[in-house]
């Protein structure tokens, strides 16, 4: 697997305003904690830090996507391609699970045979279920 | 607490402006690509919530604080996400005070000799 080059954040320069609703992170934040209280600050914070992650997973998809085959539109499968070479994302395994399609599950097992793995009885029957 | 699970939804154009600001300004988003963007802000903001709120638990404190997010950003492999948040809190911290320090002098102006008296009266409780 390759490993993601570190994105360095997009340079913006440090700011109290927050673009994202504080009251909607507050709800966000409520429905997984189990104690009721958030302090401002910390409400702030996580503010700030959701945004970061959008313009961190926004910008490291697009970098990671067009560094080989030209293209300008972010697509969804550069997100789960994302996702699914990024350690510090397999929390988003199951939110942004990759789509696989008939002819790419093929090739995946033409590869995998190709690298030595002998069980390839399953392609005709496994690929249907996808599509 | 939440009653649907729209409430856990971010706006649509708030995020679509954030992920715009961080791409070339050639570049478009599909919209699946954006809407899965917004769902994984959510999680993310769920994911670090419990995990600092674990670990301040492990501390045996009962609520989170700032010190407990960034450290667990930073074990949860976001470390680069720390010194620019820590320069934001820096800046929302100082204007918490600033906006603190203006209420308390125009309440001061309003009773500066009541204000004086007591603060007189603080400092000496202090002292002893």
């Amino acid at each position: 697997m390759v490993e993601p080059k570190t994105q360095p954040p997009v340079e913006r320069p440090p700011s109290a305003e927050t673009f994202l609703p504080l009251s909607r992170v507050r709800t966000i934040m409520k429905s997984s904690m189990d104690t009721g209280l958030i302090t401002n600050e910390v409400l702030f914070l996580m503010t700030k830090c959701t945004e970061l992650f959008v313009r961190h997973l926004a910008g490291a998809a697009y970098t990671e996507a067009f560094r080989q085959q030209p293209g300008e539109t972010l697509k969804y499968e550069h997100l789960s391609q994302l996702v699914n070479k990024s350690k510090n994302l397999e929390f988003l395994l199951q939110i942004v699970p990759e789509k696989i399609r008939v002819h790419e599950f093929k090739e995946m097992l033409r590869l995998n045979r190709s690298a030595g793995s002998d069980d390839d009885d399953e392609s005709e029957s496994g690929s249907e279920s996808d599509e | 607490m939440v009653e649907r699970i729209e409430d856990l939804n971010l706006p649509n154009a708030v995020i679509a402006r954030l992920i715009k600001e961080s791409l070339p300004e050639s570049a478009s988003v599909s919209k699946e690509a954006r809407a899965a963007i917004a769902r994984a802000a959510s999680v993310f903001a769920i994911f670090v919530t419990s995990s600092s709120t674990a670990l301040a638990h492990k501390q045996n404190h009962k609520t989170i604080t700032a010190k407990d997010i960034l450290q667990t950003l930073t074990e949860l492999d976001f470390e680069s996400f720390v010194p620019s948040l820590m320069q934001d809190l820096e800046v929302y911290r100082k204007m918490v005070k600033d906006k603190k320090e203006s209420k308390a002098s125009k309440k001061d102006s309003s009773v500066a000799e009541n204000a004086n008296a007591s603060a007189t009266a603080a400092a000496e409780e202090a002292a002893e």
